[in-house]
């Protein structure tokens, strides 16, 4: 199916089994799910671990085929989409300054490499771009992480779970981070989070998974003009909601 | 980037500040040095010590070794039987090298091909390299091929063991990573697979050269007309003790400058990225 629109990405009949090791058993981690994103938009999906949140995402990255169902993902120029991922895992390579690491993803994206700097003047590490992540605190190696993604423009943007590694105070800093990134550039965004909270005050719209398979359990808009504050009795209001949702 | 609105956002560093500076490295090149002279005099010493203490022709002391080595560097064709030797280990392990790195990565990225070729790795490390001296001796005869094809059987099956183990440490997480971002495969291979290969590519050529060293030498004494293992062999059949050291200790020097000058540099450019530990 060719998408429509500002349809950036299009799923139905989605459905994804996993056999355990162990005993072989199946396991099965979605069946039968469907959602559209526009561009523009930033989706999250919320659940409890082992919802298949992750799996979801991998699926949309390519990385993992489904058993069943439809993915159709689309860019800008209606080519395949330019991603931008970032992981649960900062995942740089190890051996390259913060600036390589940028450099290497806009490089492959067919983009100059000259902008490696101004990405990472916005997320804060311009004193750092010549450091080995080795040399890093894991909340910079996430910016650089947080960079690399938003440094090649990419169509649609793809975030497993980005801050649960950190602590909360790293966390939080680093949502308001992404939320002035976003804003400068809205693109067509995808976050699962097992976070409430941290999808009430990011997203546009909220999908709360449960169950095994997931299914979705409730779906919110998210009425609210950025820049949110984290304290918004409206998105705490959302927040005690979706953990309802959950529970 | 292109001209759009301007990326900017502020961000404190408190808790999320780098880490404390690692204390300074480099102590200086002699605080680097020291220690290795330190155990080099005390090896001397303490041989000088036996030699005296048992007193027999059979272990030479200090002076009767270093006098024969003064006359063999003197002589001055020195230089072409260890040139001779290190030849012959160059060649035979690129060779080996050519062909372990290439099954190596094969190896582990195929589980079926692992299982196929696994014996015969396990089999090339555990014949003796007496073993392939020999063979290569008879099949060989006298010309370049022998030797450089005993170093090679020798020292591939390392290589090809270390490499594997390599490929298989490499993290998912990253393949994951660089498939995302459309890495080409260039890329790939010189910014993934070989930094993350390294680690394992040196400890496989420290293993395969000191393998490539042991077999050339019985290779030169059984079938060889020049090179260490023949001088050694010389020294032997006169029963000068003396004369086998220094031809040991000249062979060590070579490995020394290939250790500290070549392999050890490399490998200092290539993890230039590795966090200092202080404990």
């Amino acid at each position: 199916m060719t998408l429509t629109g500002s349809t950036r990405v299009h799923l139905s009949g989605l459905s994804k089994t996993f056999h355990d090791p162990r005993d072989g058993r199946a396991r099965p981690v979605l069946r039968d799910f469907a959602l559209d994103l526009a561009a523009g938009e930033l989706v999250a999906v919320v659940g409890a671990s082992g919802t298949g949140k992750s799996t979801l995402l991998h699926v949309v990255a390519g990385l993992v085929p489904p058993d069943a169902g439809e993915v159709s993902t689309v860019g800008a120029d209606g080519g395949p989409p330019r991603l931008g991922m970032v992981f649960q895992q900062p995942r740089l390579l190890d051996w390259c300054t913060a600036r390589q690491n940028v450099v290497l993803a806009l490089e492959a994206a067919g983009l100059p490499g000259g902008g490696a700097d101004e990405v990472l003047a916005a997320v804060g590490l311009a004193d750092h771009a010549d450091a080995f992540p080795t040399t890093l605190s894991g909340g910079q190696r996430q910016r650089v992480a947080v960079a690399r993604a938003f440094a090649i423009e990419p169509d649609l943007l793809l975030l497993d779970e980005p801050f649960s590694a950190l602590d909360e105070i790293t966390a939080r800093r680093l949502r308001l981070l992404l939320q002035e990134l976003w804003m400068a550039r809205p693109r067509a965004g995808l976050l699962v989070t097992h976070n409430p909270l941290e999808a009430a005050l990011l997203a546009d719209r909220v999908v709360v998974l449960a169950g095994s398979p997931a299914r979705v359990a409730a779906e919110y808009r998210v009425d609210r003009s950025r820049p949110r504050s984290p304290e918004d009795p409206l998105l705490f209001d959302l927040h005690t909601r979706i953990v309802a949702d959950l529970a | 980037m292109s001209a759009e609105a301007p990326l900017r956002a502020p961000v404190a560093d408190v808790a999320d500040g780098p880490r404390p500076e690692a204390p300074p490295r480099r102590r200086g090149r002699t605080g680097r040095v020291l220690p290795a002279l330190a155990f080099l005099v005390l090896l001397v010493a303490a041989w000088q010590v036996m030699a005296v203490l048992v007193d027999s022709l059979l272990v030479p002391g200090v002076g009767a070794v270093a006098a024969e080595l003064v006359e063999v560097v003197a002589d001055g064709s020195f230089v072409g039987e260890l040139g001779a030797t290190v030849l012959r280990v160059a060649l035979g392990f690129a060779l080996a090298a050519v062909v372990a790195l290439p099954v190596g990565i094969a190896m582990g990225r195929s589980d079926l091909l692992r299982r196929f070729a696994e014996p015969a790795v396990l089999l090339g490390l555990t014949v003796p390299g007496l073993v392939w001296a020999l063979l290569c001796v008879i099949w060989f005869g006298v010309g370049l091929a022998n030797p450089v094809v005993a170093v090679a059987l020798s020292s591939a099956p390392p290589l090809v063991l270390t490499t594997l183990q390599g490929v298989r440490s490499v993290d998912p997480d990253l393949l994951e990573m660089a498939h995302v971002y459309r890495f080409s495969r260039r890329v790939q291979l010189r910014r993934l697979w070989l930094p993350a290969l390294a680690p394992a590519l040196f400890a496989g050529a420290r293993l395969g050269l000191s393998l490539g060293w042991k077999v050339v030498v019985l290779v030169e004494v059984f079938g060889m007309s020049s090179g260490v293992g023949y001088q050694l062999n010389n020294e032997f059949g006169s029963q000068n003790v003396a004369g086998v050291l220094a031809w040991t200790l000249l062979f060590a020097v070579v490995m020394a400058v290939l250790e500290y000058g070549v392999l050890q540099g490399l490998e200092r450019r290539t993890g230039r990225w590795r966090k200092e530990v202080s404990v």
